[in-house]
């Protein structure tokens, strides 16, 4: 794909974002207490608040990865919206309230609220941090993806930037900064997208110049000369798209046959244009691999109606499929996004920046509301992005910002700026949980440091430019996964390892420290472990044939959490029955006598 | 005065003790019912045969209307629950 860059689109960029740093920075700079830096003294409005949830929640796998899932497999990529945005459910009416009376900095404090135990703090505190990593990469790939075609720098550089930016932002001025990072990222997220989708609708639906051919396969390798894209070594004038463009006027994702036969819509409402998508025929590209080796993408035809439908993606094919293991792992994956919100560290710690119950649970509508308009939104860009004749099919992530470019340099410029907010204040977010739990829960409550309140903000500090490194590494590595995939393992892991000792902490008086540390141990330990020897892990970290991969997976689906979550409960229920004051007493009891 | 108001707020904080498990209840069947409908009622043998695959609502695939129900849904059961749970004490903190 054709990357140029444009002086215009970067000075755009780095305005943008020098712009959100300045102010961030600027708004946060007043001298930082233990309070201050980990929760911003617990004093931030309530609406400002909810819009920084949306700000630290809709991160580079609803914007870029979302819409890039949506572009290339249509219905698949909403499901992720609709799940993500139901976990908001269980954090409104059962997390949020009780979590903001029991804590004060971070996750273990809710945790440990009533029992004062150094092992739960030091599982609570590993949790989160293993979370945090997790959710860290895709943010970091998202960055890398972000500068490769506005800036015209390699993935790595992409990274870097956002690392360094990030670990700048939290090193220096902590929650203060970072909820204003969030607020202003959220705001613009939400406009600039509404924008976006506003054009899309303007420009409707058109037909390519001509009609593409399904033998027009168009394919690239690379061998010790470089990259031979159709046939001729790559170059400004010989981009993979570059053929389609000349011959049809559209490069990749483009609208085969509309509806009554005409060759362009006009400006369509909203409810008329997923009823035109519906009705017309889409040109998708299937991915493959040719004699030679050389990767091939051949055009295939399909009903739009069948890309509303799930079970497009290698993600939700399950759904198509008759097995009762396909059906257990899409089962499992829409359980994970459910139960996964309210787990996640980051999204919990900001129910300690607000003053009171009351403010945490407005805070939690303001961010359902901002968060449910982007996602409603994100259907129109992915659905845009893939009819727009723009798309790299070497890469989901781009669907977005190359669907800007189409509307031209400017609005890609702002939208790719936006992006990269995005991630900034994500990741910010994350960084902060990571350091929270290390400086607060494990060297002062587990390793009992004696540290001053100068000295715990200087030691989260210290663990952020920590974290930033390790994400900046795992970014690099992971370069070519979908982000929302990795996003999803990360809800996985939270549901398993945190839902269950929150909600059983909450809901069931008989609840032990020793039954949520072993629940806690069991549901991370287990849900890592389901994860690495899964078909998915063997497929696309560690570079199996899809046929290996599903003969050599130890479990029978890739997504742990329909199995971790429950075993999570049981344990609890188990090892709490077995450890608490009531039952310990055999003695009373002629049943166990 | 202060006894009166402490009443009051219990009664509201009660009413905030059943309202929420209530329409979380609400919410999580919708959830289910959708995610069963889309798993075991949408295709046999990889061809669909119903569930979000049935005939389109105004042109708009059930798929769609389903998925925007839930959103737009989690913001309604949302905005019931902050209105009808709050507490004298809300009032008195902003």
């Amino acid at each position: 794909m054709n990357y140029e860059t444009s002086i215009l689109a970067v000075s755009i960029f780095a305005a943008f974002v020098l712009g959100v740093l300045g102010l961030s920075v600027w708004l946060g700079s007043r001298p930082q207490s233990a309070g201050g830096y980990f929760v911003a003294h617990g004093q931030v409005g309530w609406f400002v608040n909810g819009v920084a949830f949306a700000g630290d929640y809709l991160s580079a796998a609803s914007f870029l990865g979302i819409c890039g899932m949506i572009a290339f497999f249509g219905y698949d990529g909403f499901l992720y919206s609709i799940g993500y945005l139901a976990g908001w459910i269980v954090a409104l009416f059962v997390i949020a309230e009780p979590v903001k009376r029991l804590g004060k900095y971070t996750l273990a404090d809710a945790l440990n609220s009533k029992f004062n135990s150094r092992g739960l703090k030091l599982v609570a505190a590993i949790s989160t941090l293993v979370i945090s990593l997790f959710y860290l990469v895709p943010q970091m790939v998202g960055a890398g993806a972000l500068v490769k075609p506005l800036l015209g720098l390699p993935h790595w550089a992409g990274v870097v930037m956002v690392g360094g930016a990030v670990t700048g932002i939290v090193a220096t001025a902590g929650m203060v900064s970072t909820t204003w990072v969030q607020f202003i990222k959220g705001t613009m997220l939400v406009v600039f997208c509404a924008l976006l989708m506003f054009l899309i609708l303007e420009r409707g639906f058109s037909l390519p110049n001509t009609p593409i051919g399904q033998d027009e396969v168009q394919s690239y390798r690379k061998d010790a000369s470089g990259v031979i894209v159709n046939g001729s070594p790559l170059s400004a004038e010989n981009q993979l798209d570059t053929k389609l463009r000349a011959a049809h006027g559209v490069g990749f994702g483009s609208i085969a046959q509309l509806p009554d036969g005409v060759r362009a819509t006009g400006p369509l409402g909203p409810i008329a244009f997923i009823e035109t998508f519906s009705k017309s025929t889409v040109t998708t590209w299937k991915k493959g691999t040719d004699a030679a080796g050389a990767t091939t993408f051949t055009p295939v035809e399909r009903k739009g109606a069948d890309l509303l439908l799930p079970g497009s993606s290698p993600t939700f094919k399950g759904v198509r499929d008759d097995r009762i293991a396909s059906k257990l792992d899409f089962l499992s994956l829409m359980l994970a996004l459910f139960l996964g919100t309210a787990s996640l560290p980051h999204i919990l710690i900001r129910y300690y920046t607000v003053k009171d119950a009351a403010a945490a649970r407005k805070s939690t509508v303001v961010g359902i509301g901002v968060i449910g308009v982007f996602y409603i939104i994100t259907l129109y860009l992915g659905l845009g992005a893939m009819t727009s004749g723009a798309l790299d099919p070497t890469d989901s992530n781009m669907s977005a910002p190359l669907l800007a470019r189409t509307f031209g340099n400017t609005l890609f410029a702002v939208i790719s700026a936006v992006a990269f907010t995005t991630v900034l204040g994500t990741v910010s977010g994350l960084i902060m949980a990571g350091a929270g739990a290390v400086a607060h829960d494990l060297l002062c409550d587990v390793f009992k440091m004696e540290l001053s309140d100068r000295e715990q903000v200087r030691a989260g500090k210290l663990v952020a430019v920590a974290l930033g490194l390790i994400a900046i590494v795992f970014g690099v590595l992971f370069e070519k996964m979908n982000v929302t995939f990795l996003v999803g393992w990360a809800f996985n892991v939270a549901a398993s390892a945190n839902l269950p000792a929150l909600v059983m902490l909450l809901f069931w008086k008989r609840t032990t420290k020793q039954g949520i540390i072993a629940a806690m141990s069991i549901g991370l330990v287990g849900s890592l472990a389901w994860i690495l020897v899964s078909a998915d892990t063997l497929e696309k970290i560690y570079g199996f044939s899809a046929a290996d991969a599903a003969s050599r997976a130890l479990v029978p689906f890739s997504q742990p959490a329909i199995v971790t979550v429950p075993l999570g409960f049981l344990t609890l229920i188990v090892v709490s029955i077995f450890t608490s004051t009531g039952i310990t007493k055999p003695q009373t009891s002629p049943g166990i006598a | 005065m202060s006894g009166r108001s402490e009443s009051v707020s219990t009664a509201g904080r009660r009413g905030a003790d059943w309202l929420g498990p209530l329409l979380f209840t609400v919410y999580c069947t919708s959830y289910a019912a959708f995610v069963a409908v889309a798993a075991f009622a949408t295709f046999a043998g990889g061809v669909p045969v119903g569930g979000l695959a049935s005939e389109a609502v105004a042109g708009v695939p059930w798929g769609i209307v389903a998925g925007f129900g839930l959103i737009i849904g989690a913001f309604v059961l949302a905005v019931l629950y902050a209105t009808l749970a709050r507490t004298p004490q809300d009032g008195a903190q902003k």
